[in-house]
């Protein structure tokens, strides 16, 4: 993709560049994580901490079916969640790529994703709450008679992690969608196919890398929450966010928490991995013709 | 495999002539010209396919996302003004404001410390990420790929681990919890962030510019104050200011690694929330909300910029 | 050479950046310390959040001449996995019991020198003949003893048990709330059937299971332990279980007659916190001073006035009181104060797996 002038000077320059934040990572991320990955096979301590002691008992505990339960169910939050969340951020994507205020209309969707997010949450308790604003404006609408339950479940979960991170599903789908020739929309319906038709049939598989990164950005932060469901969630609201901050601050098991955090950690690592091969893939399938075009520029 | 420094500066002179003819959108085109191009910012392709309807399903349901991202925002504004501390409107008062301007020590010095930590962690990890930025993108060497994972997993791994990680990095290496360790960690989880917004923005970089640069005999480091660092600026910036947020935001990796007089804004936040002295930090939501908006306002060439990196 | 130089410069600049972040720490502490008046020392307190009142630090620093730097926790396990993992550098915490007593165990506590705290003659022994794990003040004094209780709105409730049993009330099923918290409902659960809080005994721990999983929690809308006070003054609770203090504060005084707070009289959990002055502490003189600051019957009442708190620890700032306390030191007569159970504590966790995470 990049011209790779005199290579030896380059790998030289490029590690200079780089070590800085690699060395910084490696040690303050990726030596953090070795350690997560080394406590999951030690005895817990009594009171917090690990003995040195080699077991599996952590990764044993996993499988206990309460924990099990938990998983499942934040597996189906978290599923749901991102997938309602990309079907509203779809639109919300093509209309701003379209309109002619982009950038008040990206400064609208950062602005409530800038401000504290705990302070956003208890928002959402007195919006909520059964004589919140919305029960009391469907009220005073004669939509209902009775307050709605619409706090304290599942339902009350999913609203506001979808409003947490909306936005995180926003911004990459409007750079897709915004680099996205709308020429050949109108190519297809020239061609006959109707409105929906051109929109999945063209658009859609053009803005794939877009939508991966709005799904990847979406899960994985859902998948782990941990304040969204102690705030706003009922008594079976627990999600496996809350069940590894358990451990460490309540029952002090810190290798059960580990052992969470090393499968979590894979998975979220197959899931970049996949990314990032998926938008490769795909930048090479979409640069191959702008190459042939751009013949005079340097071709690797 | 590229060709001759010689042939390529011909190249360039020759597309610095005739503009070459994109074939489909660049991005380039989308963010804010650069400082020293001539004309103003334009949209040309999108416009002629400007979508006519005004009230398309797609708009309407834009202006529906924007009210649900703001309706929060409106309730803890005007809680800020009710002259009760509970959640029933009993009345019009400023007594909120007047408690956090001239009463609320604590929570101005819990202020100061994210303000302290926002800025220092967030110049770290621009200038380490821009400058890794420009190392993967235009250099080929053995670890590329290997900084590339390590800067991604920060991005997209649950905070809660990456806190409890450190936690116990931290206690290990005997790096006492305090600022500096909420910087360190601060530092961490921005770098990610910086590096991909400045990535994103070298991506619309022409590389051949550079090549000509050198042709024309500018030395490596003329070569990067004078053409690379201007034209990324843009890039650097949204990512600094992404990281200053992002900084001010952090609760959940912060509760993990902070210390004695370390408390910052949001863990004072949380610790009163809990107790119930809400209205203080309803007034304190809408000066930082207005606050951000003035920011916001003045930062907003960058704004495209943060886009483009997610 | 040019790139040598280059690279050496990039080395430079990185270096710079990280020794004017290091020097803007250090500098940053220092100037904290130097900033103080007077004696120019700073007493670093971890607290639990509204716990001392700003008035007492303030007249504490004006008198003492130093500065006092608070940091909160909000439970004892979160302070307890901090200072775990090595957050040293507190001069005062504010453990209860089971924390005390943990911490004595592990070491992590400096002795309280009594010939500096006079004040120390009015602490009830009473309470000290609770605190068995440590009754003559070598490691702890005591700062607080309550409970928590049950808080009903009248105006929503006519009709209801003031004990334990107001859970199993299936006409308030999905307006109640209790504590997120495993002793404490566990304790509650273990008082309603007539043992002991600190049971280990399984078949007791059994029933207590069955009495929560069965009859108490298909009435409760949720465990919560951040946010029940400010959904009982929404009106979204009617009932909840939790800290009378929370209770009352996010609620305006003009109604504070509409809620109904009291302890079951079967008894309970109660807890202690003390101030302990942990390892790794820098101001051990100020303190001791501190503590006894604290103990100072007009102090201590001025901190119980501010939170309508009985004078349960305190023999003689009953008197100086001029609120009325939300309970009374004398309801606390049958509760019990929370151990720790050592490495029974699983049996616990295992128990509250089944109340918290199945449905």
């Amino acid at each position: 993709m990049n011209s790779h002038i005199q290579e030896k000077r380059g790998r030289r320059l490029g590690i200079t560049y780089s070590a800085p934040m690699g060395l910084w990572l490696t040690f303050f991320f990726l030596v953090p994580l070795c350690i997560i990955i080394l406590y999951s096979f030690l005895k817990k301590g009594l009171y917090g901490g690990v003995e040195w002691e080699f077991t599996l008992t952590a990764y044993r505990q996993m499988l206990n079916p309460n924990f099990m339960r938990v998983f499942l169910r934040t597996l189906w939050v978290a599923a749901l969640s991102t997938v309602i969340t990309i079907t509203l951020a779809l639109p919300c994507g093509y209309a701003m790529a379209r309109s002619r205020h982009q950038v008040m209309w990206l400064a609208l969707v950062i602005i409530p994703f800038w401000t504290n997010s705990l302070i956003r949450i208890y928002a959402w308790i007195a919006i909520l709450s059964s004589e919140g604003f919305v029960n009391e404006a469907l009220k005073a609408l004669g939509v209902i008679g009775e307050s709605l339950p619409l706090i304290y479940n599942q339902g009350a979960v999913i609203t506001v992690l979808i409003y947490m991170y909306i936005p995180f599903a926003i911004l990459p789908l409007f750079t897709t969608i915004d680099k996205f020739d709308f020429q050949l929309l109108e190519a297809a319906r020239d061609l006959g196919a109707s409105k929906p038709e051109s929109i999945f049939k063209v658009m859609i598989p053009n803005i794939r890398s877009g939508i991966i990164t709005a799904v990847i950005f979406t899960f994985i932060p859902i998948f782990g929450a941990y304040t969204v469901p102690l705030l706003v969630g009922g008594k079976d609201s627990y999600m496996i966010g809350n069940i590894i901050v358990d451990q460490v601050t309540k029952t002090r098991n810190w290798p059960l928490a580990s052992a969470f955090s090393l499968v979590i950690t894979v998975v979220s690592t197959i899931g970049v991995i996949w990314m990032m091969t998926s938008t490769a893939s795909e930048r090479a399938r979409l640069k191959a013709p702008a190459q042939v075009v751009d013949a005079n520029g340097g071709i690797t | 495999m590229s060709t001759s420094p010689k042939m390529k500066s011909a190249a360039v002179a020759a597309k610095l002539k005739k503009q070459p003819k994109k074939t489909r959108l660049e991005p380039s085109r989308l963010v804010e010209a650069p400082k020293g191009t001539q004309g103003p910012y334009k949209l040309p392709k999108n416009q002629m396919f400007q979508d006519h309807r005004k009230f398309g399903f797609s708009n309407i349901m834009l202006v529906l996302v924007i009210a649900f991202l703001f309706m929060p925002l409106f309730v803890v504004v005007t809680y800020s003004f009710n002259a009760s501390r509970g959640m029933r409107w009993t009345g019009f008062s400023l007594q909120w404001y007047y408690k956090l301007f001239f009463d609320s020590k604590e929570l101005w010095r819990a202020f100061a410390n994210s303000f302290v930590i926002a800025i220092t962690s967030s110049i770290v990890a621009t200038f380490l990420g821009s400058l890794s930025a420009i190392g993967i993108k235009w250099y080929k060497f053995k670890s590329r790929a290997y900084i590339q994972v390590v800067s991604f997993l920060p991005m997209v791994l649950p905070e809660v681990i990456i806190g409890i990680s450190m936690l116990i990095f931290f206690t290990a290496v005997r790096i006492p919890l305090g600022m500096f360790s909420i910087f360190v960690a601060h530092t961490t989880f921005n770098l990610p962030f910086v590096f991909l917004l400045v990535s994103a923005r070298l991506e619309e970089f022409d590389f051949s510019v550079i090549e000509a640069a050198r042709d024309l005999g500018a030395t490596e480091r003329q070569t990067l104050m004078k053409v690379i660092v201007p034209s990324i600026m843009p890039g650097v910036m949204s990512g600094l200011l992404m990281a200053i947020t992002m900084s001010l935001e952090d609760f959940v990796i912060t509760f993990f690694v902070s210390g004695p007089g370390s408390t910052t804004l949001p863990l004072y936040v949380y610790s009163m929330i809990r107790y119930g002295v809400s209205p203080v930090i309803n007034a304190l939501s809408l000066v930082l909300i207005l606050g951000i908006m003035l920011l916001a306002l003045g930062f907003r060439r960058f704004l495209k910029t943060i886009a483009a990196s997610s | 050479m040019e790139k040598k130089a280059f690279t050496r410069g990039w080395m430079v600049a990185v270096a710079a950046t990280l020794l004017v972040v290091s020097l803007f720490f250090a500098t940053g502490c220092s100037k904290d310390e130097a900033s103080s008046k007077g004696s120019g020392k700073t007493l670093y307190l971890y607290n639990w959040t509204y716990y001392t009142p700003e008035s007492v630090i303030e007249k504490f620093e004006k008198e003492y001449g130093v500065k006092v730097v608070l940091d909160y926790f909000a439970s004892n396990e979160d302070m307890f996995a901090k200072l775990k993992a090595g957050g040293s550098g507190y001069d005062i915490v504010f453990p209860s019991q089971d924390y005390t007593s943990i911490m004595m165990a592990e070491k992590m506590l400096l002795p309280i020198d009594k010939s500096k705290i006079p004040n120390l003659q009015y602490i009830s022994p009473l309470v000290l003949g609770k605190a068995t794990y440590d009754p003559d003040m070598s490691w702890s004094v005591p700062y607080f003893m309550g409970a928590s209780g049950i808080a009903v709105n009248k105006t929503k409730v006519a009709d209801y048990a003031r004990d334990w049993s107001i859970f199993a009330d299936k006409k308030l099923a999905g307006r109640m709330s209790m504590l997120d918290d495993m002793r404490e409902v566990m304790g509650d659960a273990l008082a309603h059937l007539g043992y002991s809080v600190n049971s280990t005994d399984d078949a007791e721990l059994a029933a207590a299971q069955k009495l929560v999983n069965e009859k108490w929690k298909p009435n409760l809308v949720k465990f919560d332990a951040e946010g029940f006070a400010k959904s009982f003054s929404t009106g979204e609770f009617w009932v909840v279980h939790g800290y009378a203090e929370a209770v009352f504060e996010e609620l305006e005084e003009n109604r504070w007659d509409e809620v109904d707070f009291f302890l079951p009289p079967e008894g309970g959990p109660m807890y202690l916190d003390s101030m302990v002055i942990p390892k790794g502490a820098r101001n051990i003189e100020l303190a001791h001073q501190f503590i006894d600051f604290i103990h100072r019957p007009e102090i201590y009442a001025e901190f119980l006035d501010r939170f309508h708190f009985p004078a349960s620890v305190h023999t003689k700032a009953a008197e100086l009181m001029t609120v009325e306390p939300f309970y009374q030191g004398e309801d606390l007569a049958n509760y019990e104060l929370k151990n720790d159970v050592g490495a029974d504590l699983e049996k616990y966790n295992e128990i509250w797996q089944t109340i918290r995470y199945v449905n």
